[in-house]
């Protein structure tokens, strides 16, 4: 299965003013276009001022290899409910990015579901 | 000398030494009455505040116009976007704050912390953990001994219930949205109000001068909400690059004892 079949688009209308993230350019990000991906967790560093996450993706294309996304900041993804004991490497989770405009792998994270369904963030509207 | 003549005696200094403390306490009672009434007509901004949400929930960010730039300031800002458009690149991504007004006005949406006694008052911004110390009366330091910062040296005083704090000894900035010059001068006016259903509100005006980068005065207003009971979280923005480094020496290290 192609990724770009694999993710599933959410047209929504993205504030981006409303997040807190004034760090750097978010410019190669799609905000318009959000999608949902999923794949096994093989890092996830929360962090500031923005989280690491390193997912194993999976599709008929390219196969498996693994994608390393940007996210919203600890402190952000913590007051959206994020503990850190709610990701291990290993677990399969469902994240929402915006895409990088020009196609290639990668994104910035808004939101995500946990192994066990819990969801941080806005998985589904927009942020 | 016997006992029974000392006992008037004493009783005389410790009737004199009693009417003394019962003066002095009643001094110093109403001394300390007029302070405390002092400081209670003063508002108390001490706690958590986030960005202002109206009724609906939108969060109120700065309004107003943006600075009006001289025409030399004009060419720094458009060299400082021109060298960083479609890069990555800018102070935050530095892990540098954004300093005044810009840390005041912005400050990335993230909350922030007022801890207030009389002589002192830290504000402290939970993006890049920003804090500004504002200094009263005694606290304040000889003006010629001051070392430049991007968050500047402010000065506060009372008018009535309003908190006025003066900053200078900036920097120069061109990498925030409201650039100046190290000449610039910015006053702030913080007033505390409680909106019916008891929500704290601070409203505060800012007015920047600058000689060198601004043909007017620029001016706009900022609205946070408490946050009862709220904490300011850490913001260590180095760690990732610090980790990276040492994910490396330790996997350097492990190739090389292999």
């Amino acid at each position: 299965m192609n990724l770009m079949r694999s993710l599933i688009p959410i047209v929504m209308t993205v504030v981006v003013a409303s997040k807190a993230h004034a760090h750097h350019s978010a410019a190669q990000f799609d905000f318009q276009k959000p999608v949902n991906v999923t794949g096994i967790v093989k890092v996830a560093r929360f962090s500031n001022p923005h989280a690491k996450l390193i997912l194993e993706i999976t599709d008929d294309s390219r196969g498996k290899r693994d994608i390393e996304f940007e996210g919203h900041s600890r402190n952000n993804m913590y007051r959206q409910g994020l503990r850190p004991e709610m990701m291990a490497v290993g677990d399969e989770i469902t994240i929402r990015i915006a895409p990088m405009r020009d196609g290639s792998d990668g994104g910035y994270v808004t939101a995500f579901i946990t192994v066990d369904g819990k969801a941080i963030g806005n998985i589904s509207a927009a942020d | 000398m016997g006992k029974g003549r000392m006992t008037p005696s004493i009783n005389r200094i410790s009737r004199s030494a009693l009417r003394c403390v019962c003066v002095c306490s009643i001094a110093v009672a109403q001394l300390c009455s007029s302070v405390t009434v002092a400081q209670e007509n003063r508002p108390d901004f001490t706690g958590v505040w986030t960005v202002y949400r109206s009724g609906d929930g939108a969060p109120a960010f700065a309004a107003g116009p943006r600075p009006s730039f001289t025409s030399g300031a004009q060419a720094k800002v458009e060299t400082y976007q021109r060298v960083t458009a479609n890069t990555n690149h800018s102070p935050g991504a530095y892990c540098v704050g954004t300093g005044m007004p810009g840390s005041m006005l912005g400050s990335g949406g993230y909350p922030m912390e007022i801890m207030q006694r009389p002589e002192q008052i830290n504000i402290t911004y939970e993006a890049h953990g920003e804090m500004r110390r504002i200094y009263f009366a005694e606290r304040v330091a000889n003006p010629n001994d001051v070392w430049p910062e991007r968050n500047g040296y402010s000065v506060g005083r009372w008018e009535g219930d309003t908190l006025v704090i003066e900053t200078g000894h900036l920097v120069e900035q061109v990498d925030q949205a409201y650039a100046h010059s190290a000449e610039a001068r910015i006053v702030e006016r913080y007033r505390l109000s409680i909106e019916d259903g008891g929500k704290k509100v601070i409203t505060a005006s800012l007015t920047m001068t600058d000689p060198l980068f601004l043909t007017e005065p620029f001016t706009t207003e900022k609205k946070w909400q408490a946050v009862p009971n709220g904490r300011l979280m850490t913001y260590e923005c180095a760690e990732p690059q610090w980790l990276d480094v040492l994910e490396r020496l330790t996997t350097q290290d492990s190739a090389g004892s292999n």
